[in-house]
């Protein structure tokens, strides 16, 4: 028998052990959509709800070069207040989201107190002699420190804020580095910190260490792809353009450098004119990247804005031995959208499925209707199909199959689509072929919805 | 007369590249890729290689590995339009790299320097 088990932090009885419940809603708010500093606020919370478990206070360093500084602070005023802290955390079904809220009340009210004298404090990690709490930090090692006053390691300035004798200073570490320091304490109830609280503090504090090196992390390659991507398209621009002002530059000073040979000067020009022209198609396939320009979407026909871009020359000498089948059922209603990119958006298609075909092969496009009120225009080609690695990207920038292509043409077509409140579907067999559906919204259906 | 032979898969390039270099009395083959290239240097004696790197097909740099496996003594040019191709290990074995402008006069100078050696 299988039986599938569907968990959640707030499944937790409030007879069950609590240390259960703290590790749990730790290891879940790793996975919550909010910001490293809430979910560390989650994990000192954790730390600090109720007395039975766990501690009263709990205060965050974070360092930034080689320099711990102090963060935040938490914790309850007075032991009811941290029994009802208990009680929000305990409420059978309580969401992050709560957690989150009533975090963030509690740290509005004390932004002026306790927090601000904390954000003085600085300690430098790589300057000898060490004073707790940047000793534990740099020796990597959890501190329990009792007897603080007489204890001549702890810094006084940082013990006046504490003012307790007993305290735990729990590193965040995550391989070489060191993110940050947790001091915890039982200011309130003045109970004396046992060895579980130790160890279970420990492990929090491993968690925390390893949540942070991994946001981190997240955030690093994501700046490195989005750096790659815009790096990969500054030198394919880069040769794009070189190439037709080499050829300027050099038939140019041909000219200049030339007697009359009528014949020559003709040709250079036709020459120097078609590199012209490559420069002003690398401007327009970058458009995409630019702000695209659109109008507010008109309601206009379809079928025309069809015809023309299939008669278009370029179009025309690409479908050399390659069948084109158009179909349109009659009387279509007129479509939302700018026809102009609509028209652009179904000729990089069609480029594209004509690329894609072998000679004896079809390429079929068809307008009917479809969806709800709606238009739907398919493309649809006989060629190699897209692989299943790259299908779900494929309308992502960049990321081109074919050798001189700047990627973009899938991309743009997607934006045109969302421009006007469509959307594209794509449907691909490797070796068979592939299918774009384009919807379509028409007047009717935007009354229809309201 | 100095024989060149010049890969290059842009045809315009082609083209301006065989007339200016034969105005400069060099003999000049231009070929398409490097598939072409190395058909041709099996057949004949060069001078010295132009290469571009970004070709389709095998590339520049591919073509280079090749070549040198092939013919040690020839010295190469790469003629292309990225800049930063300059720090690629292997366009460290050309004896000269030059980036793609408007005029010719770089690419003309380091083909005279390389021959007058």
């Amino acid at each position: 028998m299988i039986q599938e088990v569907q968990f959640s932090a707030s499944d937790f009885e409030k007879d069950e052990p609590k240390e259960l419940m703290l590790l749990s809603i730790i290891s879940q708010s790793f996975f919550q959509p909010f910001s490293i500093e809430d979910n560390l606020l989650v994990i000192l919370t954790a730390l600090t709800s109720g007395s039975g478990v766990g501690f009263n206070r709990a205060m965050l360093f974070r360092t930034s070069g080689e320099i711990l500084r102090g963060e935040l602070w938490l914790g309850p005023k007075s032991a009811e207040e941290a029994n009802s802290i208990w009680e929000v955390l305990s409420t059978p079904g309580i969401g992050y989201i709560e957690i989150i809220e009533h975090n963030r009340a509690l740290l509005r009210r004390e932004a002026d107190s306790l927090t601000k004298r904390i954000k003085a404090l600085a300690y430098p990690l790589d300057r000898e002699p060490l004073a707790i709490p940047a000793l534990p930090a740099a020796k990597r090692e959890v501190a329990w420190v009792k007897g603080a006053w007489a204890e001549p390691l702890v810094d006084k300035s940082f013990l006046n804020i504490l003012n307790v004798d007993e305290f735990l200073c729990v590193p965040l570490l995550s391989g070489d580095e060191i993110l940050g320091e947790v001091i915890l304490d039982n200011a309130i109830t003045r109970r004396p910190i046992e060895h579980k609280d130790v160890k279970l503090a420990s492990l929090c504090g491993l968690m925390a260490g390893n949540y942070m090196y991994t946001t981190a992390l997240h955030k690093k390659v994501v700046e490195m792809e989005r750096l790659a991507a815009l790096g990969e398209m500054a030198m394919f621009v880069m040769h794009q353009l070189r190439n037709p002002l080499a050829a300027i530059g050099g038939f140019t000073d041909q000219l200049l450098n030339s007697t009359n040979d009528e014949a020559r000067t003709r040709r250079n020009l036709d020459i120097i004119r078609k590199e012209i022209k490559r420069l002003e198609e690398v401007l327009f396939k970058l458009s995409p990247f630019l702000k695209l320009d659109m109008r507010k979407p008109i309601s206009f026909e379809l079928p025309p804005v069809v015809q023309a871009v299939l008669q278009s020359t370029n179009l025309q000498l690409k479908r050399e031995g390659i069948q084109i089948e158009v179909e349109m059922e009659a009387g279509l209603p007129e479509i939302l959208g700018d026809p102009t990119y609509v028209g652009e958006a179904l000729r990089n298609l069609v480029d594209n499925a004509l690329e894609a075909t072998p000679k004896g092969g079809c390429v079929s496009i068809r307008a009917g209707r479809g969806g709800k009120s709606g238009v739907v225009l398919t493309v649809q080609d006989t060629g190699q199909g897209v692989p299943e690695a790259i299908r779900e990207k494929i309308f992502e920038p960049f990321l081109s199959t074919k050798e001189k292509s700047l990627g973009v043409g899938l991309f743009y077509v997607k934006r045109v689509m969302d421009a006007c409140g469509g959307r594209i579907e794509v449907e691909s067999e490797p070796g068979k072929g592939t299918l774009f559906r384009l919807f379509f919204k028409t007047r009717d259906e935007r009354r229809e919805n309201g | 007369m100095k024989k060149l032979l010049i890969v290059e898969d842009e045809k315009a390039l082609c083209l301006l590249y065989k007339e200016e270099l034969s105005r400069e009395g060099y003999d000049v083959t231009t070929v398409y890729d490097a598939e072409q290239a190395l058909a041709k240097l099996s057949q004949e004696h060069f001078d010295l290689i132009i290469t571009d790197i970004r070709m389709p097909g095998r590339d520049g740099v591919e073509l280079i590995t090749e070549i040198m496996g092939l013919r040690k003594d020839v010295p190469i040019i790469i003629n292309t339009a990225y800049q930063s191709y300059r720090e690629d290990f292997m366009t460290w074995a050309a004896d000269a790299y030059v980036v793609k402008s408007s005029s010719l006069d770089e690419l003309k100078a380091k083909i005279k320097e390389l021959m007058s050696r």
